[in-house]
């Protein structure tokens, strides 16, 4: 196996289009346990760690992010510019298995292995972001909700790698949560949701919700939504959004909890999502 | 059949010259061509915790890192944690609070323990509990080795 380093983008790119068997590696906390189970055997190793450019956060004029692929789940965690509405990220990846492993996980890693039952998927669709990619033709822009295709399918090009996402700035007064539920501390979920929400007075005046681990990508429900727009968050209407992301889920049955079990979570933790969510908002106004 | 490549590391503090296939993990160099056995291979997966090393000052898994990709980083190893043949204020509390069993587990426990007050010098049972939910026990003793970063605490907080 060859194993480069190269110090920007563009070198990194032509490395991986000259050899369709090389592998690209971000932090490693995926492919190198697959390598160590081989269950992958790449020719070459194309090394990120030494791309500048993979590792800036950069603000945008109307409040809008975008981060590095490089950047680790830990480093994500503790930033201060993840916050209203974008906060359901920071929740999501300071979930992410254990520290010694949000030191070596990165976005970008996290994005393009696109799985299901990891953290990051729904919570970028929860908050509408957008992935940058980067490729033999040029840069393209993604939303997260075409991105994650199917289990472990994302729509990245031979060639292409991940190298940010981009975060909207998120409605006045929004907040973000992401409600995991999972066996044990620092498991994959065994149900999560992840949502964007803004109350007028008492009304909820917008909300997107997706769910994790309850279907091969995120599940988003615009139907489950409208069920709580204008609403003021009663019973009824959690239980009415909550009876719609169920009927979309389609949840596998695993160690962590059959598929009956995971849906039967889908409302619970909609409700003390959404609770949540609430109190940040009272917190911040 | 792999081609191998010339790197340096620096382990506990020296500039360390080995020769390594590129998918060589940290974990294994260090056990093998650096000969430093203290960091233990359980379940080469990052799951376990057993082999948590210190890079740049953060806990992470040695067995998800390879060796090719971690030179010129600054990396100590539960042998570099002591000073001159001593044990570090953490290893001491560590045996002092009873918490060793069975011992596979306990330099990846030292090891992310250290990292958790150099960043948080007095923490919580259950900043404890978080910080090393990612250092499996399978002897269970899990009281014990949260009582003895409480006792590290107290010692270096004196």
């Amino acid at each position: 196996m060859e194993f480069h380093q190269p110090t920007s983008l563009d070198a990194a790119l032509v490395l991986i289009a000259a050899d369709p068997e090389a592998m690209l590696l971000a932090g490693g906390a995926t492919l190198v346990a697959m390598m160590n189970a081989e269950l992958v055997a790449p020719s070459a190793l194309v090394s990120l760690r030494a791309v500048p450019e993979l590792r800036t956060i950069d603000v945008a004029a109307d409040g809008g992010l975008r981060i590095g692929a490089m950047l680790s789940h830990a480093a994500l965690a503790a930033e201060a510019r993840l916050d209203g509405g974008n906060a359901v990220v920071r929740g999501a990846v300071a979930q992410i298995a254990h520290p010694s492993v949000r030191n070596i996980g990165t976005l970008g890693g996290a994005v393009a292995h696109g799985d299901p039952s990891s953290d990051l998927p729904a919570a970028l669709v929860a908050a509408n972001a957008v992935i940058e990619t980067a490729g033999p033709a040029g840069k393209r822009e993604i939303a997260a909700e075409e991105f994650f295709e199917d289990y472990l399918t994302t729509a990245l090009q031979e060639g292409e790698m991940v190298s940010a996402v981009l975060l909207p700035a998120q409605p006045e007064g929004a907040t973000g949560h992401y409600e995991k539920f999972a066996r044990v501390h620092g498991d994959y979920a065994t149900m999560s949701v992840a949502l964007v929400l803004a109350m007028t007075g008492a009304e909820c005046s917008f909300v997107r919700i997706a769910l994790g681990a309850a279907g091969a990508t995120p599940v988003r429900v615009a139907e489950a939504e409208a069920c709580l727009l204008g609403s003021a968050l009663d019973a009824d209407a959690v239980a009415a959004a909550g009876a719609k992301l169920v009927a979309a889920s389609d949840p596998v049955d695993d160690v962590r909890g059959s598929g009956e079990y995971r849906l039967m979570l889908v409302p619970r933790l909609l409700a003390r999502a959404l609770t949540a969510a609430q109190a940040k908002s009272e917190t911040r106004s | 059949m792999s081609n191998k490549l010339d790197i340096t590391l620096q382990v506990n503090g020296e500039a360390q010259t080995l020769r390594v296939p590129p998918s060589r993990t940290l974990l294994d160099a260090l056990r093998g061509e650096l000969a430093l056995a203290g960091t233990k291979n359980a379940c080469n997966q990052g799951v376990c915790g057993a082999c948590t090393v210190l890079i740049d000052g953060l806990p992470m898994n040695a067995c998800l890192l390879l060796a090719v990709n971690v030179t010129g980083r600054d990396i100590i190893s539960v042998e570099g944690l002591g000073e001159g043949g001593e044990l570090s204020v953490m290893q001491q509390a560590f045996v002092d609070a009873g918490a060793i069993q069975c011992g596979y587990c306990m330099s990846g426990m030292i090891v992310t323990a250290t990292a958790l007050l150099a960043d948080n010098p007095a923490p919580t049972r259950e900043e404890i509990r978080a910080a090393l939910s990612g250092n499996l026990c399978r002897c269970s003793g899990y009281v014990r080795v949260v009582d003895a970063v409480q006792l590290a605490a107290e010692r270096l907080g004196q």
